[in-house]
């Protein structure tokens, strides 16, 4: 059978999935995640994997969650919008669920998924981002995830891109994330509004709103996608700081491609294309080697829970409870 | 004799410098070259390069060649793709001169050589996820997971010297702005104190000093010199661009979480003159600082000729692989055919090469030890 359970652990939903060992998910569910507890956050996890277990032959679960995960892949070492703290989360499942568990940092997950099943399936060397709120980063290396020491490589989305830049969650400034992210677009299409700039109240009507406070990033895209110029402009902004910022981390990691994921990539060509364009521009001796492929991620929502069960069919070290 | 024990030749080619080494298993340098690089004619590289082995080879026994080159090299170890300051673009320089030699040749990015080594024999030693960053002119950059160096795709991965740290910043070689060399390199610090003793600022006044009244004399060996002497400005300038390296090792462990980073090239001559302000900024800009382990920032150990050392001993490894394939391989790969060829292909310059090399020696006995071209003295 070689099915397992993918689970992923947003701020506030946890998807769990029944999957194949093709990368199809067979069985789906999910529960709100209870933000503020450690342990009813658990108990909601184990819930829904024994919800699909159910009726199943299950040989593991895998969870993706956004934050630092141990070397061991087991503990979760922080969470930035869970109240995780050096938490054995791996552990703490396995035991309730009697599985083995694989805990994993939710882009890494993501990122896994794209290159076992999407948009990178036929290659060995990626580089994954999922642009949502932030920007995560996930890399393949010769067939395996690059985890480093600790477990927390792959951050590419805090990479200083601006000296003194905006201030940024992880406590540093002008990290990659503050510049590239779905944050960054609301931030300046607020910014713009709030200035009183004539392109963005014609934004905020096609957008049919009135208050620029309530302006989301999907509301950006949908405007840009119907023509609005001052919509185009914001994502094209954001396109160029991604391309930019790729053409750095293909330096270090020279990938035979580069996928475009998470909730900002719904904009596809409205962002890609700048993105690519400043990618071609800004990649180092541009002329004197090769250039890995651009593309968008093809898993969509699901790349998260997909690669989380198929990272939990792999053989797991120490992550046994 | 057994190969473990074989001798091997290191060559660093940089741009202005070949020197070239006989090594031991141990990393051991026993013999050594220097001489210019010729950079006009791909064909005068490789006549310096068959030069210096057939030297070094009337020495000693030797059973491979390992070049560090300065530029990208492609994925199978055999091309230069691109060089900086040499002619080549796609040089098959590997098949070139082991047709030379008869003798395997190995081709690698000579920061990724130099990183070999201090994995191997230095600083890096017994480390699973090393990161090494040389800082000379410009930085070089290598990747060592569990003990292999990690090429990418095409072979160029690890060029942290172009990851850009300030938008529109200084330009850069690369054809970019802000490249993170033009911050942390020997370059920047000679640029910075050039533009210090050029505006006229009296505390430039020992640095003007050592260049002798001339801002253009400024170098870098001049301030880190200065520095050690306790100079105000020149411990300034060093940390400037200590600040600058921690802040791009922060970017690095973002996105690689090394255990250890270990810093090698010139400028590290500075010591902890350098490196404590880059710990400091590294700290301070460290995402998700406090929240998770660090990396330690420690100094290379091997100096200038660990990149010779390295690419000796990445010859050893290539020429042990190509006699296993040849001895032992039963599955056919293509990769495994390549190299039976190429091992055939050698025999046979072998045997070209050690007749000419026998004439040219009784002919010229003195001429074959002590080459016209050669500075043939090892340095002490």
């Amino acid at each position: 059978m070689g099915l397992t359970i993918g689970i992923d652990v947003g701020g506030t939903k946890i998807a769990a999935g029944l999957v194949g060992p093709d990368g199809t998910i067979g069985a789906r569910t999910h529960r709100d995640t209870p933000a503020n507890s450690v342990d009813e956050t658990a108990a909601a996890i184990c819930d829904a994997a024994a919800e699909l277990i159910a009726g199943h032959e299950v040989q593991a679960v895998g969870i993706g969650a956004a934050g630092f995960v141990s070397a061991d892949r087991s503990t979760v070492l922080f969470a930035p919008n869970l109240a995780w703290r050096d938490e054995p989360l791996g552990a703490r499942v396995a035991e309730t669920l009697k599985i083995p568990v694989v805990v994993e940092n939710d882009a890494n997950a993501a990122a896994w998924g794209e290159f076992a099943f999407g948009a990178a399936k036929d290659v060995e060397h990626m580089v994954c981002i999922t642009v949502g709120t932030g920007i995560g980063g996930g890399v393949v290396i010769d067939g395996e995830l690059l985890r480093g020491e600790h477990g927390v490589g792959a951050e590419l989305g805090h990479m200083r891109v601006v000296p003194g830049g905006h201030r940024c969650g992880c406590g540093a400034r002008g990290c990659w994330e503050q510049y590239a992210s779905g944050r960054a677009l609301v931030r300046e299409g607020r910014a713009q509004a709030e200035s009183g700039s004539l392109a963005a109240a014609q934004m905020l009507s096609v957008c049919g709103i009135t208050d620029p406070a309530e302006l989301t990033g999907p509301m950006i895209t949908e405007a840009a996608a119907a023509g609005d110029p001052c919509a185009v402009e914001l994502l094209d902004d954001l396109g160029r700081w991604l391309g930019e910022g790729l053409a750095s981390i293909v330096t270090l990691f020279d990938p035979s491609v580069v996928v475009i994921g998470g909730g900002v990539s719904a904009a596809k060509e409205l962002l890609l294309k700048s993105a690519q364009v400043a990618f071609e521009r800004n990649l180092p001796a541009k002329a004197n080697r090769p250039h890995p492929s651009f593309g968008l991620a093809e898993l969509g929502n699901d790349a998260g829970l997909i690669g989380a069960a198929d990272l939990a069919r792999r053989p797991v070290t120490a992550a046994r409870a | 004799m057994a190969l473990t024990q074989a001798l091997t030749i290191g060559i660093d080619i940089g741009g202005t410098k070949v020197a070239a080494g006989v090594v031991d298993p141990e990393g051991n340098i026993l013999d050594r070259l220097r001489r210019d690089t010729p950079t006009k004619d791909p064909k005068e590289t490789e006549d310096a390069i068959a030069e210096i082995v057939r030297d070094l080879e009337s020495r000693h026994d030797v059973i491979a060649v390992g070049i560090g080159a300065a530029g990208f090299v492609d994925g199978t170890r055999s091309s230069v793709l691109f060089a900086p300051h040499l002619a080549w673009r796609h040089e098959p320089l590997r098949d070139a001169v082991e047709r030379r030699l008869g003798l395997p040749v190995v081709v690698e990015n000579d920061a990724n050589a130099a990183a070999w080594s201090e994995w191997r024999f230095g600083g890096g030693q017994g480390e699973s996820h090393l990161v090494c960053v040389t800082l000379g002119t410009g930085i070089g950059g290598a990747i060592l997971n569990d003990g292999s160096l990690q090429r990418g795709k095409f072979g160029i991965a690890g060029e942290f010297g172009h990851m850009q740290v300030v938008p529109g910043g200084h330009r850069c070689e690369c054809g970019n702005r802000g490249c993170w060399e033009q911050y942390a390199s020997g370059n920047a610090l000679t640029r910075e104190a050039r533009e210090l003793a050029l505006s006229g600022s009296p505390v430039a006044h020992n640095l003007l000093r050592a260049a002798e009244g001339d801002p253009r004399q400024i170098n870098g060996p001049m301030v880190t010199e200065l520095a050690k002497d306790g100079d105000p400005v020149a411990v300034e300038l060093l940390e400037d661009v200590g600040r600058w390296l921690g802040i791009g090792l922060a970017n690095l462990a973002a996105a690689l979480d090394p255990g250890t980073f270990v810093i090698g090239g010139g400028v590290s001559d500075a010591g902890e003159l350098l490196l404590a302000p880059a710990r400091e900024a590294f700290k301070r800009t460290l995402t998700g600082r406090g929240f998770r382990p660090e990396a330690r920032i420690v100094r290379a150990v091997l100096g200038p000729e660990a990149g010779m050392v390295g690419a000796a001993d990445l010859a050893r490894e290539e020429a042990t692989w190509l006699r296993r394939v040849r001895v032992k391989t039963t599955a056919v790969t293509a990769k495994t055919a390549a190299a039976r060829n190429r091992t055939t292909r050698l025999e046979r310059a072998a045997r070209k090469s050690a007749g000419r090399r026998t004439g040219m020696r009784a002919a010229t006995p003195e001429a074959d030890l002590h080459h016209a071209d050669l500075n043939g003295e090892p340095e002490a």
